[in-house]
């Protein structure tokens, strides 16, 4: 299909920023430049700085765009001297959505690590839009300390709903924290969903990604049902520039969700 | 369609001719190298068709080394020139068969490579002497032009011989009917022959042929076999860069007043950054691992996605490669 130029990013303007943790923010923008399905992902430009690759964290049905971001490089150091007001660039969206088809009559099972959530959240928000499809929701979540939970506001709100079970660890407590404490994969012991037909879905840093699918593949989810977010250097966005190819992929086409039927022969297809 | 001839004394009036409307490119050789330069009535015309390809790959013309392509936050059409390639050599007509395959034959299309590819008439020439670098017989190709360009020549005794692959070379063949003649049956058998002992040459420099399982072999490589090679390579990028089939790139954007310029860069597999996310994880950051994602890209992944090698055996990489590593020795040897 030949379109608009692909290079071009959509001008648009923040229209609200929100800062989620010392290091992480939700940038809303004005208006909605572009739709998606949960799962896809958009490059967003800085303008005179770059353009870097991130998947919403709002809903698709939402009427704004939202990003929550961790300024980590670059492209984000720049974001994250942005104010409100201020014009940003936005291209997509790319790659292929969660196949939710797929996931209607199941429990479905969420893992996230640190500021992988914000992906998760736009893919939870799109399940709980039509919460009746789906058996139950379980999100399972972990951050480094208390300080980095990302929706800390949200979390509360979240858990009262019925058919959500939302469980939260950190990595280390503090005097505050009465919740549980240890790496993701402490609340991955005890999985309570029906492994051989639910999915799981698992976004988070690839040393948390790695030894989460390891414990998911263990309590006996099949491959194919176990998708990961592969986050992989990606410049175009388009399947052309070869940056993020992974053996035979290009993660920006053919995922940015690939599952572990897709990348186990990969040599660590994490990093 | 037929062939036509063309006497090498009219061959500066159909470059004149073709020239008028637009930009024409010709190779000439100098100083040792043969290169594409431009089309000037005031200055001497001394084309070089005997030779092997261009120094410089034709991946420029399409693909610039440093193009715009958008402006934020308002776009602006690019301006794409009109022109004739002369001359092109099938390794290098089947560099820009890897490009259309990526640019136009992946979903979506890439408007500005396509406009560049529309305005451009390529008139490919047999490359009559291989040289020793020259290895295009071991990924199955021939020393001679085919359906990528609009025309092609091979020089045979009485003159040009031209035969048109697509109705744009159709269309000019008849626009300058002329200058040719229908060609006899001595004029085919003269191209017969020179491309037979084209064929033969490159036979006698390139007289093993590659695995049948090639791609499967890269897929499978121990990468202690390829370690001399390995350590050898210095990462000056050159076999990259040279290539007319790699098409990696970056996009960069550049302030321009208060407007932003997004440009498209060559970018090159084996940069210690090239697959670094900002997060800091790098899935190659050996060199090794990017030696051999060189290989497994070319012949494993884009042999198995689209039925052929992103190698046209053109040899730029071991000529330009600093430490002279023969990509043959690796590739017999996997």
């Amino acid at each position: 299909m030949e379109r608009m130029n692909p290079y071009y990013p959509i001008p648009v303007k923040i229209k609200k920023i929100t800062p989620e943790t010392s290091n992480i923010t939700t940038f809303v923008l004005e208006g909605k430049p572009i739709e998606f399905e949960a799962g896809q992902f958009a490059e967003l430009t800085i303008p005179g700085v770059g353009e870097a690759p991130f998947t919403p964290s709002s809903s698709p049905y939402d009427k704004d765009l939202e990003f929550t971001i961790m300024k980590v490089g670059r492209v984000t150091d720049g974001l994250f001297k942005l104010k409100e007001g201020d014009l940003v660039g936005v291209r997509g969206p790319f790659g292929k959505p969660y196949p939710l088809e797929h996931f209607k009559g199941k429990e479905v099972f969420i893992v996230g690590g640190g500021v992988g959530f914000a992906p998760l959240r736009s893919l939870f928000l799109a399940l709980l839009h039509d919460l009746k499809s789906y058996k139950k929701i379980y999100i399972r979540y972990g951050a480094r300390t208390p300080q980095d939970i990302v929706y800390k506001h949200l979390i509360p709100e979240w858990q009262k709903i019925d058919r959500v079970d939302l469980l939260l660890t950190v990595d280390v407590g503090d005097g505050s924290w009465r919740g549980r404490v240890g790496v993701v994969t402490v609340i991955l012991d005890k999985i309570p969903v029906d492994v051989k037909t639910s999915p799981t879905i698992v976004c988070g840093p690839p040393l948390m990604m790695k030894f989460s699918t390891q414990k998911l593949i263990e309590a006996g989810f099949r491959h194919e049902n176990i998708y990961l977010s592969m986050e992989k250097n990606m410049s175009c966005g388009l399947g052309k520039c070869n940056h993020c190819r992974v053996g035979k992929f290009y993660v920006c086409k053919d995922g940015p969700v690939l599952t572990w039927q897709d990348v186990k022969d990969i040599e660590e297809p994490f990093l | 369609m037929k062939s036509y001839l063309l006497s090498p004394d009219k061959l500066l009036t159909f470059v004149k001719e073709l020239s008028r409307d637009w930009s024409l490119f010709f190779p000439t050789f100098e100083e040792g190298k043969t290169h594409l330069v431009r089309f000037d009535e005031n200055s001497p015309f001394q084309p070089g068709f005997d030779r092997i390809r261009t120094a410089e790959n034709i991946k420029q013309f399409f693909f610039p080394v440093r193009g715009t392509v958008a402006k934020f936050p308002k776009d602006e059409a690019i301006p794409v020139e009109k022109r004739y390639l002369l001359g092109v050599k099938n390794c290098d007509l089947k560099g820009i068969d890897i490009y259309d395959r990526v640019f136009m034959g992946w979903d979506p299309v890439d408007p500005l490579y396509k406009a560049r590819r529309d305005k451009t008439i390529i008139i490919s020439a047999d490359c009559p002497e291989p040289e020793d670098s020259c290895f295009c017989n071991l990924l199955g190709l021939n020393p001679y032009g085919d359906a990528v360009s609009d025309l092609n020549f091979t020089k045979v005794g009485s003159g040009l011989l031209f035969e048109a692959f697509t109705k744009r070379g159709e269309a000019i063949i008849n626009a300058y009917k002329s200058l040719f003649v229908e060609a006899k049956e001595e004029d085919e058998k003269d191209r017969k022959a020179a491309r037979e002992k084209a064929v033969k040459k490159l036979s006698s420099i390139n007289s093993k042929p590659f695995k049948k399982d090639l791609p499967d072999r890269v897929a499978a490589a121990d990468r202690e076999r390829i370690r001399d090679a390995r350590d050898e390579c210095v990462e000056c990028h050159a076999c990259l860069h040279s290539c007319p089939t790699c098409y990696c790139f970056l996009l960069g954007d550049y302030k321009r007043g208060k407007d932003i310029e997004r440009v498209r860069l060559w970018d090159a597999c084996y940069y210690a950054a090239y697959a670094r996310v900002g997060g800091g994880a790098n899935p190659r950051s050996r060199i090794d691992e990017r030696f051999w994602n060189r290989f497994q890209c070319k012949f494993d992944f884009f042999s198995k996605y689209e039925k052929v090698y992103a190698c046209s055996g053109c040899g730029r990489c071991l000529l330009g490669c600093s430490s002279k590593i023969d990509i043959r020795e690796i590739l017999w040897n996997v």
